[in-house]
C-alpha cells in the first residue's frame, strides 16, 4: 500500500490491463482481504467450540463441571460465530461492491471510447455487436473477476488449511488420497480448450441474435408496411435454432462436468476407508481413534468439494478471458481535449478574428473511390447565407459533410484564417455546426433534446423554429418524451426540434442540409426569417432543392456533375440556364412547386 | 381512441409457454425428474454405509472391500446422476429459452402499430435477450434444486425427531420465523431487482442510440454530456444493485448465526440438569455430535434456498416484464368482404393518437387508376391517412376499406403486391443492396429487382458498385437522393397496385423528381397513386384537402 493516497481519480493509466482495475479498487479489496482472512480462519472456530461443548456436556453429566461453565462456553461460541459471520457479510458485500465498481468503470471507459470514435470507425462494426460487446461482455468479464476474488479466499485459503490438517493426521495417507484432486484439476484444465471454443461460438451466436433482434425492433414498421413480417419471423426462428445449439454445447461443458470432477476428486476416499480402517484397528501407519478417522474423512470430503469448485473457478475465469479479449481492444481512453474548448467561441469575445470563410479549390473523394466534386471555391462573411443546390447525387450533401472533416479533403478551407483540417476535432466542433437529413433525436424529453445538458430555457429556440405552440399542447410540455429516435413526433416536428437543437448550439459556421424539407411553405419562410435574424454574426450554408428562398441569399452554389458555379441569384439566373429553369419552374409559373404526374 | 383494444386475446404468458414446452418434450421432462429423484435417493445411502463402517471399526472389525466399493460406487452414481441432471437441464433450459423468444417474436409480429412505435429498440433487445436468459436460470439453477433442498430439509427433520424431540420442536417453532425472514429478503430484493433491470435496459438502450446519433454528438461536441447521461443510467442500476447485494450478503450470515444460537440453546438445555427439560432435550455425548451435524445439515439447505431465492427472484422480475410485453394490444384481422367498391374508401373516419383527434369525420374515395394528392398544413394528418390505408391503425369511428376489405384486415402476404409505400426518409436494413429492395422477400425475382432499379435510374449506379447488387449496404454508399430512389425501387419491386408517396420530393430535386414520376407513370396503367405534398398545382391530379 505504498500508493500515495491521492483522491480516487477516474483515470486509469492502462485501461487495457486488467490488473489496473484491481489496483484502482485497492481500498475495497483491502476490506475484502481483511474480512476474508477473519472469515476463513474463523471457520475453524465452529468445529473447535462444538468439540469443547461436547466435552463439557460429558463432564457435566459426569459431575465435574457446572452449568455456569457451559454458559460461558456457549456465550463465547455464539460471539465467535457472530464475528466470523459478520466478517463474511462484509467480505461478500465488498466483493460485490468491487465488481460493481469495476463494471461501472469498464462501461464508462468503453462508452467513452465509443462516443469519441469517428462515424466511419463505428460503421465498420455492426451495431448489435458493439452493443453486446459493451454490455454482455463487461458483465461476464466482471463476473469472472468477482468469482476469482471470492474464490481466492473461499477456495484457496480454505484448501491450504484443510491440506495442512490432513497432513498433520497421517501424511502418507494424506499424500495418497490427495493425488486425485489435482487429477480432476488437470482434466478441468484440459477441458478449458473446449469450454473456450464452445464459449466463443456461443458468444458469436448471441451477437448475431442481438443484431437480428435489434434489426427487427428498429425496422418493425418498415417490415410491416411491406408485409415482410412472416418471412422475417422465419428467419428469426432460424437464428433461434442456431443459438439454441451453440448455447447447449457451451453450457453443457460448463455445468454437467462439475459432478464428474467431484467423483474423480473423491476417488481418494477408497484409500481412506481402507488404510484409515487399518489405522483405527492399530495395524496402519498411525494410531487413530474413530473420531480421528471421522475428522480425516470430513476434512477430505470438504477438500474434494472445494477442489471441484476450483475447476468451476477456472471455467469462470476462462469465460471472463473470452469476454476480456473482445473488450480489450476497445479499452482506450480517448485523448480527451474536448471539454475545455467545446465552449463555442461567441463572436463578441474574439475581436481580432472576424470569422471569415474562404474555400479554395476543394475536392473530395471517399477513400478508394473517385472524386465526388472538385475545384469548388467561394468565400463568405458573417451574416451571409449561402444557398447550395443541384440535381440528385450532384454532391451537395457531400459538400456539406466536408466541413465536418470526417474524411480528408483536398484544397483549402480557411475559417477565421485557419485551415479546417489542421484544427483539432474539438476546435472544429467549436466553430462548425451541422444538421443533416436525419434529425438524430434522443429518447429523452424535448427540453433535453434541445439543450443537451446546457443551462438555459429551451423555449426561445422552440419559438425560433415555430414549434412552441405544438409543444405547449403536448401532455407534459417541454418535458414530453419524444420516444426512440423521435417516433412520437411527426416528420416535420422532429426536423424542427433538431433545428432548434442546432440553433441552441450556434457556431460560427452553420451547415444545414435540407433542414426544411418536411415543412410547409409558410412555416419554412417564418423559420428562415427567424434563422436569418439569429445569425447576424454567423455564416450559414443552406443546402436545399427548393429555390423560392434563394433570391434572399447572399450567394448561391449550383452543383452539377461534380462541378460548381458560384454567384448571386441574379448572376446565376443569367449564367446558369439549369438553375434559371429550375427556379422558374418552382417559383415562376404561378404554382409553388412543380409537381407533375 | 384506437378501437382495437382486444386485450390479451391470445393470452400468452410465460407460464403457458413453459407448460407447452414441458408437454411437447415429455420424454425430456421425465428424464429430468428421474435424474433429480435418483440423485436424491442415491445420496441418502453413502452416510448409512459410512455409519456401518464406523460401527464396524468401533467393534474392532476390519472394513470389508464390499463396504468400501458400495460406498464409493454410490458416490459415483450420485455424481453421474447429478451430471445427467445438469446436462438435461441445460438442454431443457435452452428449449424453454427458444420457445419464449419464439413466443415473443410472434407477439411482436402481432403488436398494433401504436405499440410498435412505443417500443424502444434497446428495451426490446433486453426483453428478448436478457430477461429470457434469467427465466432460463429459473430452471437450470432455481426451481429444481429448490425442490431437492426442500426434500432434504423434511427428511432431516424426521431424523432429528427420533434423536432429540426438544430440538425438533425448537426447529419447527423456528421455521415460520425463518420463512418470514426469507420472505422479507425476497420482497426487498424483488423490488430492487426490478429497478435494476429497468435501469439496465435504459443504459443498454443508450448505446445503440448513441451509435445512431453519433454525428450529432460529435458536431455538437456533446461527448461529455452523453457520457454523463450514460453514467446516470449506470448509476441508477448500480444503486439498485447495491441494494440487492446488501440483502444477498446479509442472508446467509444471519442464517448461520441463527444456527449457532440453536446449537447453544440445545446445549444449555441439555446441561440444565432439570429432569423435566431433560425428557425432551436429554442426550449422550455421541448424540450431541450427531445432532450438531444435523442442525448444520438442516441449515445448509436453507442457506442454499437463500441463494436459489436470488435466482428465482431475478427470474420472476424477468417473467413479470415478459408478461407485460405479452399483454400488449394486438391487432386483429377479420375477414370482411364487401361488394366491389372504389380502391380506397374513407367513410366518416375519426381517428387520433392518445386523446387528441386528428381526423374528424373524413370521407373520400379513390378509384382505380386515379392519381390523387393529399394537401394540407403540417400536422393536419396526411401521414396518418397513409397509416390508416396501410392498416397500421384502425379508425376510431367509421371505416377505411381497400377493395372493400378493412385495411387492417389485409393479410401480410397480400400487402406487398397491393401497396408500394415511399416514406420521407429511407430505412436501411442490414444486408446487401438487393436486400434493400426485396426486404428479404424471396418471391421477388432478380428480374423484378433489376427492373425496379432501372425504373428509378439506379441500375447504373448499383452496377458500378464493387459487387453490384450483392454489395453490402452501408450508410455512405448512396447520396440522399439515391437513397430516395432506392426507396422507390423498394416500393415498386413487387409491382403493387397502389403507390403511396409521402413527400418523396422533399429530398429530390426537380429533375430527378420528373424522371422518377414519369418512369413510374409509364408502368402505372392500372396503378393508383396517392401522394402527400404541401404544395399543389394543377398538374397533380385530383386534390383532397385535409384539415
Amino acid at each position: 500500500m505504498q500508493q500515495t493516497k491521492k483522491k480516487i481519480s477516474k483515470k486509469i493509466e492502462h485501461p487495457d490491463r486488467i490488473i489496473e482495475y484491481f489496483k484502482e479498487e485497492w481500498i475495497v479489496l483491502l476490506a475484502v482481504t481483511i474480512s476474508g482472512m477473519i472469515y476463513n480462519v474463523g471457520l475453524l472456530a465452529g468445529p473447535w467450540f462444538e468439540g469443547k461443548m461436547t466435552g463439557c456436556l460429558v463432564n457435566i453429566l459426569g459431575g465435574s463441571e457446572t452449568f455456569a461453565d457451559m454458559l460461558i462456553l456457549v456465550a463465547l461460541y455464539v460471539i465467535s460465530i457472530a464475528v466470523v459471520q459478520i466478517s463474511r457479510y462484509i467480505k461478500r458485500f465488498y466483493v460485490r461492491r468491487f465488481s460493481n465498481n469495476v463494471n461501472k468503470h469498464m462501461k464508462q471507459i468503453l462508452y467513452g471510447s465509443l462516443v469519441h470514435k469517428s462515424r466511419a470507425q463505428l460503421q465498420e462494426e455492426g451495431v448489435g455487436n458493439v452493443m453486446t460487446k459493451a454490455i454482455l461482455d463487461v458483465d461476464d468479464c466482471v463476473e469472472g473477476m468477482r468469482k476469482f476474488t471470492t474464490e481466492i479466499f473461499d477456495t484457496g485459503v480454505a484448501m491450504v488449511a484443510y491440506m495442512g490438517m490432513l497432513l498433520w493426521y497421517d501424511w502418507r495417507l494424506a499424500l495418497l488420497c490427495m493425488i486425485f484432486p489435482p487429477v480432476s484439476y488437470y482434466i478441468a484444465e484440459r477441458m478449458k480448450v473446449i469450454v473456450q471454443k464452445t464459449g466463443a461460438a456461443y458468444k458469436v451466436q448471441s451477437g448475431i441474435l442481438s443484431a437480428a433482434t435489434l434489426d427487427r425492433a428498429n425496422n418493425a414498421v418498415t417490415y410491416r408496411v411491406f408485409g415482410c413480417e412472416g418471412e422475417r419471423r422465419e428467419s428469426y426462428e432460424k437464428n433461434l435454432t442456431d443459438y439454441e445449439k451453440s448455447a447447449v454445447l457451451a453450457n453443457i461443458w460448463n455445468s454437467s462436468l462439475q459432478p464428474i470432477y467431484r467423483i474423480i476428486s473423491m476417488t481418494g476416499v477408497i484409500f481412506i476407508l481402507y488404510f484409515g480402517g487399518k489405522n483405527v484397528l492399530g495395524v496402519g501407519w498411525r494410531e487413530w481413534s474413530v473420531a480421528a478417522f471421522a475428522t480425516f474423512l470430513a476434512c477430505f470430503t470438504k477438500l474434494a468439494v472445494k477442489s471441484s469448485k476450483a475447476a468451476k473457478l477456472f471455467n469462470a475465469v476462462h469465460k471472463a478471458q473470452v469476454s476480456w479479449k473482445r473488450i480489450k481492444p476497445l479499452m482506450v481512453i480517448p485523448n480527451d481535449d474536448a471539454p475545455q474548448s467545446v465552449q463555442p467561441v461567441r463572436c463578441a469575445d474574439t475581436l481580432e478574428s472576424v470569422p471569415e470563410l474562404t474555400v479554395n479549390r476543394i475536392s473530395f473523394a471517399y477513400p478508394e473511390s473517385k472524386n465526388i466534386y472538385s475545384g469548388i471555391s467561394f468565400s463568405a462573411k458573417p451574416g451571409e447565407i449561402i444557398g447550395v443546390t443541384g440535381p440528385v447525387a450532384c454532391g451537395k450533401s457531400t459538400l456539406g459533410k466536408t466541413f465536418l472533416c470526417e474524411y480528408p479533403y483536398d484544397g483549402s478551407i480557411r475559417l477565421s484564417g485557419r485551415e479546417l483540417k489542421d484544427m483539432t476535432a474539438s476546435e472544429r466542433t467549436g466553430l462548425v455546426g451541422y444538421l443533416g437529413h436525419d434529425p438524430e433525436l434522443f429518447n429523452d424529453s424535448i427540453a433535453n433534446n434541445v439543450m443537451m445538458g446546457d443551462k438555459g430555457d429551451c423555449r426561445q429556440y422552440l419559438k425560433t423554429v415555430c414549434i412552441d405552440e405544438e409543444v405547449n399542447a403536448m401532455e407534459d410540455g417541454t418535458d414530453t418524451l419524444v420516444g426512440s429516435g423521435g417516433v412520437r413526433l411527426s416528420g416535420g416536428q422532429a426536423q424542427r426540434l433538431a433545428l432548434a437543437r442546432t440553433l441552441c448550439h450556434m457556431k460560427h459556421l452553420m451547415v444545414l442540409d435540407d433542414s426544411f424539407s418536411a415543412l410547409d411553405k409558410n412555416t419554412e419562410v417564418q423559420v428562415f426569417n427567424n434563422l436569418r435574424a439569429m445569425t447576424q454574426n454567423n455564416i450559414v450554408i443552406l443546402i436545399s432543392h427548393r429555390l423560392y428562398l434563394f433570391p434572399q441569399m447572399s450567394r448561391i452554389i449550383w452543383m452539377d456533375g461534380g462541378r460548381a458555379i458560384v454567384g448571386t441569384h441574379e448572376q446565376l439566373m443569367e449564367q446558369c440556364p439549369e438553375y434559371a429553369n429550375l427556379y422558374l419552374e418552382q417559383a415562376g409559373g404561378g404554382s409553388d412547386e412543380k409537381w407533375q404526374m | 381512441m384506437i378501437n382495437n383494444i382486444n386485450k390479451n386475446n391470445r393470452s400468452n404468458s410465460v407460464a403457458k409457454i413453459i407448460l407447452y414446452t414441458i408437454k411437447s418434450r415429455l420424454l425430456l421432462s421425465f428424464a429430468i425428474v428421474f435424474a433429480v429423484v435418483m440423485a436424491i435417493v442415491t445420496s441418502l445411502f453413502p452416510p448409512l454405509i459410512l455409519g456401518d463402517i464406523i460401527d464396524a471399526m468401533t467393534a474392532q472389525q476390519a472394513v470389508t472391500w464390499g463396504m468400501i466399493l458400495a460406498y464409493f460406487g454410490l458416490t459415483v452414481l450420485t455424481g453421474l446422476m447429478e451430471a445427467a441432471r445438469e446436462g438435461l437441464l441445460t438442454v431443457f433450459g435452452q428449449k424453454i429459452t427458444h420457445a419464449l423468444r419464439s413466443g415473443l417474436m410472434d407477439k411482436f409480429t402481432r403488436l398494433t402499430a401504436d405499440c410498435l412505435n412505443k417500443q424502444e429498440p434497446g428495451a426490446v433487445v433486453s426483453r428478448f435477450v436478457g430477461d429470457v436468459d434469467t427465466v432460463e436460470a429459473l430452471f437450470t439453477s432455481g426451481i429444481i434444486s429448490m425442490f431437492a433442498d426442500a426434500c432434504r430439509i423434511i427428511s432431516i427433520l424426521a431424523v432429528i425427531w427420533f434423536h432429540n424431540k426438544g430440538l425438533a420442536i425448537v426447529l419447527v417453532v423456528l421455521l415460520p420465523f425463518l420463512f418470514w425472514f426469507t420472505r422479507h429478503v425476497q420482497k426487498n430484493m424483488l423490488s430492487a431487482q426490478i429497478e435494476n433491470r429497468r435501469a439496465v435496459s435504459r443504459a443498454s438502450g443508450h448505446v445503440p442510440e448513441t451509435l445512431h446519433n453519433i454525428r450529432t454528438v460529435h458536431t455538437l461536441g456533446k461527448e461529455r454530456y452523453m457520457e454523463q447521461r450514460y453514467d446516470e443510467y449506470i448509476g441508477e442500476s448500480y444503486h439498485a444493485m447495491e441494494k440487492t447485494n446488501f440483502y444477498d450478503a446479509i442472508y446467509s450470515p444471519a442464517i448461520l448465526i441463527l444456527n449457532a444460537v440453536v446449537v447453544a440453546v440445545v446445549m444449555l438445555f441439555s446441561a440444565s440438569g432439570n429432569p423435566a427439560v431433560l425428557t425432551l432435550f436429554g442426550m449422550s455425548a455421541g448424540t450431541a455430535v450427531a445432532v450438531m451435524n444435523y442442525i448444520s445439515q438442516i441449515f445448509s439447505p436453507v442457506e442454499s434456498l437463500g441463494m436459489e431465492i436470488q435466482t428465482i427472484q431475478s427470474a420472476l422480475a424477468g417473467v413479470k416484464r415478459i408478461d407485460e410485453f405479452l399483454e400488449q394490444n394486438e391487432f386483429e384481422k377479420q375477414d370482411t368482404k364487401a361488394p366491389n367498391e372504389p380502391v380506397v374508401r374513407f367513410d366518416n373516419v375519426t381517428f387520433g393518437y392518445d386523446d387528441k383527434n386528428i381526423l374528424n369525420n373524413l370521407s373520400f374515395e379513390v378509384r382505380t387508376g386515379e392519381q390523387v394528392t393529399l394537401s394540407g398544413r403540417t400536422g393536419a394528418g396526411k401521414s396518418t391517412i397513409f397509416k390508416l390505408i396501410l392498416g397500421l391503425y384502425r379508425p376510431g369511428q367509421g371505416s377505411v376499406t381497400i377493395d372493400g376489405v378493412n385495411s387492417a384486415d389485409i393479410p401480410d402476404k397480400a400487402k406487398r403486391r397491393l401497396f408500394g409505400y415511399v416514406e420521407q426518409s429511407f430505412h436501411m436494413v442490414p444486408g446487401t443492396v438487393k436486400d434493400q429492395i426485396t426486404l428479404f422477400d424471396e418471391s421477388i425475382t432478380m428480374d423484378e429487382v433489376k427492373k425496379a432499379a432501372e425504373l428509378t435510374g439506379l441500375d447504373d449506379a448499383i452496377m458500378s458498385l464493387p459487387d453490384g447488387y450483392d454489395t453490402k449496404c452501408t450508410a455512405d454508399l448512396f447520396s440522399q437522393g439515391q437513397w430516395q430512389l432506392l426507396s422507390i425501387a423498394r416500393a415498386a419491386a413487387a409491382q403493387p397496385k397502389m403507390l403511396l408517396l409521402d413527400e418523396i420530393t422533399a429530398n429530390l430535386d426537380a429533375d430527378t423528381e420528373q424522371t422518377v414520376l414519369s418512369a413510374l407513370k409509364r408502368v402505372s396503367e392500372n396503378r393508383t397513386v396517392i401522394s402527400i405534398s404541401h404544395r399543389v398545382n394543377a398538374s397533380t391530379g385530383r386534390i383532397i384537402t385535409v384539415g
